[in-house]
């Protein structure tokens, strides 16, 4: 029996209009993702990658089609229903971190669990465990500024794990470390992948796509199984 | 988001900007801080007054005066019942007054413009008019030594204010006055009580009729014995004495001829010139004739008391009906509060004006931190806040830069009006008045000028706060 399916889009399609040009970002994507796969979306920049991790992580709305995500569909969802789903069913991994730099790595990564409504106790145990689980036990109340690029990227894997996401969408994670840093970081989210949660990365990394269990490849809005 | 963590959350956000958030809350600080001053002054000065006029029982009266049109109250009050639309204050009148529910008595008022001097000692002081009144405890005195007009004092009994007490230099130590007699000079033309009429001269038969001409009169010098001293307030030039030695002083009195006693004379005239014979008619026949002030012209005003001062407002419209003028001291006070009024709308204007220029750099300090934290709001968008709770994180941030700012200046205003009542209470003390605090910050007044500048700082945060949570969160996390 195949296993049901956990992102479902149908004719998807995502248009930009800069200037007098359309850009078909995404241009009738139909697609598949099942619990626990490891996707690495790859394309050239401005082939849409990104416009499609945005709309499976519900940061953005198609223009057209469908995206069912546990049976919701995310395209007629409202902004309460977006943030609840981003909240408790994503987490973000960014290039640049994104990391609130006034905050130490703890309260970094309570921030999902404040916006959750946790309670105080609550919310600094999950962190802190979060925090253990990527390996900054001891850089808890560090701020990004006295952290090395890895760590202040581990800490942004913690607070996407903080509300025990089913989906961890991570846009290049890597970009903006070394190759040694990146294989760390890599290796951590392969681990996380591993304990059931569904993995999309976006990247451009061949290395980094190679690790994935299925590649989807887009150019000028149009998804293709396997590398390019 | 819980909303104790947006008002944390707030809270941190106005600490990581701490000069401009400091600077926007002075902004603040400053209206709110005129606003203060402006309230307390008014319902400070509201409650003086209030107090002044219930320590000595005024809350209770209402003071009716021949004059029906209110703007012009004060000068028929005073001038008698010499002007246009006014109504002759008439002891029948008191009869209607007393029937007047909640009424338990009236004082009817006459003063005295015919004396011109009163002297001490030698020392002769201007004195612009004699006050009498019924001493039937409804009018009552602010008494600084001795007693006050009593209702078995006869003529030549008065009291004096203080300003003449210290002009005779008494200050300090009124008590020495008291007893003491002092001389009141009229002007010309005085014929009232204590004035010596003269016969006219006589004249020849035929030109008999005329009578004394009362400009002719010479002054007159009355004594009185001073009983008390009262607190004269701002009608210092002023004695106190019984209504009916005041009576007298304003009755004129002249020999006149009666219209009998003139048929009389004539008819002896014309006997006297039939007869061709020699006739005596005899001298004119002159009779001293009193004209009554009263009855020409009614009282001056009266005083009506009523049972409890929360009928004083009904019981003054019921006397109104009666066709005089009537005012309760709600309105005397409101007049007294004018100045106070005036003051309070600069005060206002300014505090209004500089409120308004805070919103507005609240509204700067805002679409500022917004710009700043584009990438944040990103964040936050991405981690699951929906628009609302980053439009009240603006929002709440907003209001405490409002609330903090009204805090700071109802604190700011608390220390100024310290030291506006010391130099009040100082200035009130040289006038023989206890001293008072006179402007109070009442709970209700500290709450509703917080909460006023937390309402601005909450609407002037709206525009930015909507605009925040308007962001796309995928162009705020790319902005740089």
């Amino acid at each position: 029996m195949p296993q049901p399916a956990l992102i479902e889009l149908k004719s998807v399609s995502k248009d930009y209009t800069i200037g007098d040009e359309t850009l078909h970002a995404l241009a009738n994507v139909s697609l598949s993702i099942k619990p626990g796969e490891f996707i690495a979306i790859t394309g050239p920049s401005g082939s849409g990658k990104s416009t499609l991790a945005n709309i499976i992580g519900g940061l953005d709305k198609p223009d057209s089609g469908s995206v069912e995500v546990e049976g919701a569909d995310l395209a007629k969802a409202g902004d309460r229903q977006l943030s609840v789903y981003r909240n408790k069913h994503i987490g973000f991994v960014f290039q640049a971190f994104n990391l609130q730099p006034t905050y130490t790595a703890l309260e970094n990564v309570m921030l999902p669990l404040v916006l959750a409504g946790a309670g105080g106790k609550e919310r600094k145990a999950r962190a802190q465990e979060c925090l253990n689980d990527v390996g900054l036990a001891d850089r808890m109340s560090h701020r990004p500024t006295q952290l090395s690029g890895g760590q202040r990227q581990r800490v942004s894997i913690a607070r996407a794990l903080a509300n025990k996401p089913s989906i961890i969408i991570a846009d290049e994670p890597t970009g903006n470390l070394d190759s040694a840093k990146g294989r760390e970081i890599m290796t951590l989210l392969a681990g996380l992948n591993k304990q059931g949660i569904t993995l999309i990365i976006i990247t451009h990394d061949m290395e980094v796509a190679k690790q994935a269990s299925r590649v989807l490849s887009i150019h000028d809005g149009a998804v293709k199984e396997g590398r390019s | 988001m819980k909303f104790t963590d947006i008002i944390i959350q707030a809270l941190k956000n106005l600490k990581r900007q701490k000069l401009r958030s400091a600077l926007t809350i002075f902004a603040v600080m400053i209206g709110a801080t005129s606003v203060t001053i402006m309230l307390a002054l008014v319902t400070g000065a509201q409650s003086f007054f209030v107090s002044q006029f219930s320590a000595n029982g005024t809350l209770q009266q209402i003071a009716i005066s021949s004059q029906t049109d209110l703007a012009k109250f004060d000068q028929g009050n005073n001038g008698g019942g010499s002007c246009d639309s006014c109504v002759k204050l008439t002891d029948a009148l008191v009869t209607k007054i007393k029937a007047v529910p909640h009424v338990i008595g009236v004082a009817r008022r006459v003063s005295g413009g015919s004396l011109e001097s009163v002297t001490y000692n030698g020392t002769k002081l201007r004195l612009q008019q004699v006050e009498g009144y019924d001493a039937n405890g409804i009018l009552t005195n602010t008494m600084l030594a001795g007693r006050d007009i009593a209702e078995a004092d006869k003529d030549g009994v008065i009291t004096i204010t203080s300003d003449y007490a210290d002009k005779w230099g008494f200050k300090g130590h009124y008590s020495d006055l008291l007893n003491k007699p002092v001389q009141m000079l009229t002007r010309n033309g005085y014929s009232g009580v204590g004035a010596t009429i003269a016969l006219p001269p006589q004249q020849g038969p035929d030109g008999g009729g005329g009578g004394n001409d009362p400009q002719q009169q010479p002054p007159t010098t009355l004594t009185a014995t001073i009983v008390g001293i009262v607190d004269g307030g701002d009608r210092g030039e002023t004695v106190r004495a019984p209504l009916a030695w005041v009576n007298g002083m304003n009755t004129q009195r002249m020999y006149q001829m009666t219209d009998a006693d003139r048929k009389a004379q004539d008819a002896a005239n014309r006997a006297c010139q039939n007869n061709h014979t020699p006739c005596q008619p005899g001298q004119p026949k002159m009779t001293l004739v009193s004209q009554d002030f009263l009855t020409q012209n009614g009282y001056n005003g009266f005083t009506a008391k009523v049972d409890d001062v929360k009928n004083a407002a009904t019981t003054t419209a019921a006397i109104k009906k009666l066709g005089v003028g009537a005012a309760d001291a709600q309105s005397l006070i409101k007049q007294q509060l004018q100045i106070f009024n005036i003051i309070s709308l600069v005060l206002g204007g300014i505090g209004g004006i500089a409120l308004l220029v805070a919103a507005i750099g609240v509204v700067n300090t805002m679409v500022m931190a917004i710009l700043e934290r584009t990438r944040e709001i990103g964040v936050l968008r991405a981690c699951g806040a929906t628009r609302a709770t980053i439009r009240s994180l603006f929002t709440i941030e907003a209001s405490a830069l409002g609330f903090l700012g009204g805090a700071a200046g109802v604190a700011a205003g608390y220390g100024l009006t310290l030291v506006a009542n010391r130099i009040i209470n100082a200035q009130l003390g040289g006038s023989g008045l206890a001293a008072h605090n006179i402007i109070t910050l009442p709970l209700w007044l500290i709450a509703s000028v917080i909460g006023i500048a937390t309402l601005i700082g909450m609407l002037a945060g709206l525009y930015p706060a909507f605009r925040a949570s308007r962001l796309n969160p995928i162009d705020a996390l790319r902005y740089e």
